[in-house]
């Protein structure tokens, strides 16, 4: 178990968050977390979310490189996320937050969709973000 | 095949893997949202008689419908692929958007590209 990770995570991040290896393994997954990620425990993150590696990889890197915590917001599979990465010598502990989604249902519900995205992003001006979600913050303002 | 009350009562081989499990069920029910863009083109197929044939986006996909009237003011139904949504990374989210907007530039009507650019104003930065 990743101890002093867990230690400084649970001071800096909400209770859902996963651990990872330096090979980004899942190491620890928080309990509200598990019925959904537990099943992946000691599985690389990026061998079950296809295209993932590019949109939360760079996070993570910096993190490491730094040693110091990463908040970003990324786009992903329809969603905007607020990520928070805290590096420690045992792992890599993530948290994803989920801020809004598109709905693809029919092209109204996608521009509603849109601007709720606008509004949350919005309201996060203070967090940095990454080169994705800049281009994300083009695309949806 | 819809009946009168838009039950779908048969289901041809190409498309039994989709609506075969939904045969017996209102295709509404089925298909939350989709009764505003699809119904007022049935209804003027079953009041015209004549069929119709129309460009709709609908749950992240584009497609051609054509609605054929058929005896007891049955439907029949078919659909033609053209585009869809892939909202995996920003990228493929615009590139696919992109896609599906042009085909429906050139096929919907006026109401479909009023939405569509507000859509787009979105996108690209101003305001809805």
């Amino acid at each position: 178990m990743t101890v002093p990770a867990l230690d400084a995570l649970r001071s800096a991040l909400p209770v859902s968050y996963v651990v990872l290896d330096a090979d980004d393994r899942i190491t620890h997954v928080s309990s509200p977390l598990h019925d959904d990620l537990g099943r992946w425990l000691g599985h690389v993150l990026w061998d079950h979310l296809p295209g993932a590696r590019e949109v939360y990889g760079p996070a993570f890197a910096l993190a490491r490189a730094s040693g110091e915590p990463v908040e970003t917001i990324v786009f992903y599979s329809g969603r905007v996320k607020r990520l928070v990465v805290i590096p420690a010598e045992d792992g890599l502990a993530v948290h994803v937050e989920r801020l809004a989604e598109l709905d693809v249902t029919s092209l109204v519900t996608l521009r509603l969709s849109l601007e709720r995205i606008e509004r949350a992003l919005a309201g996060r001006g203070s967090a940095q973000l990454d080169s994705r979600a800049r281009a994300s913050l083009q695309a949806l303002p | 095949m819809l009946d009168e009350g838009d039950r779908i009562v048969e289901v041809g081989p190409g498309a039994l893997g989709q609506f075969g499990p939904q045969v017996g069920s209102v295709v509404w029910d089925c298909y939350p949202g989709s009764k505003p863009l699809f119904k007022p083109y049935y209804d003027s197929a079953r009041r015209t008689g004549d069929e119709i044939e129309f460009v709709q986006f609908y749950d992240g996909h584009v497609a051609r419908v054509r609605a054929v009237p058929r005896e007891n003011r049955h439907l029949e139904l078919y659909w033609e692929h053209l585009a869809h949504l892939d909202t995996l990374t920003i990228g493929s989210f615009v590139d696919s958007l992109e896609q599906s907007l042009e085909v429906l530039e050139g096929a919907s009507t006026e109401n479909d590209r009023s939405e569509l650019r507000k859509a787009l104003r979105v996108i690209e930065g101003g305001s809805a």
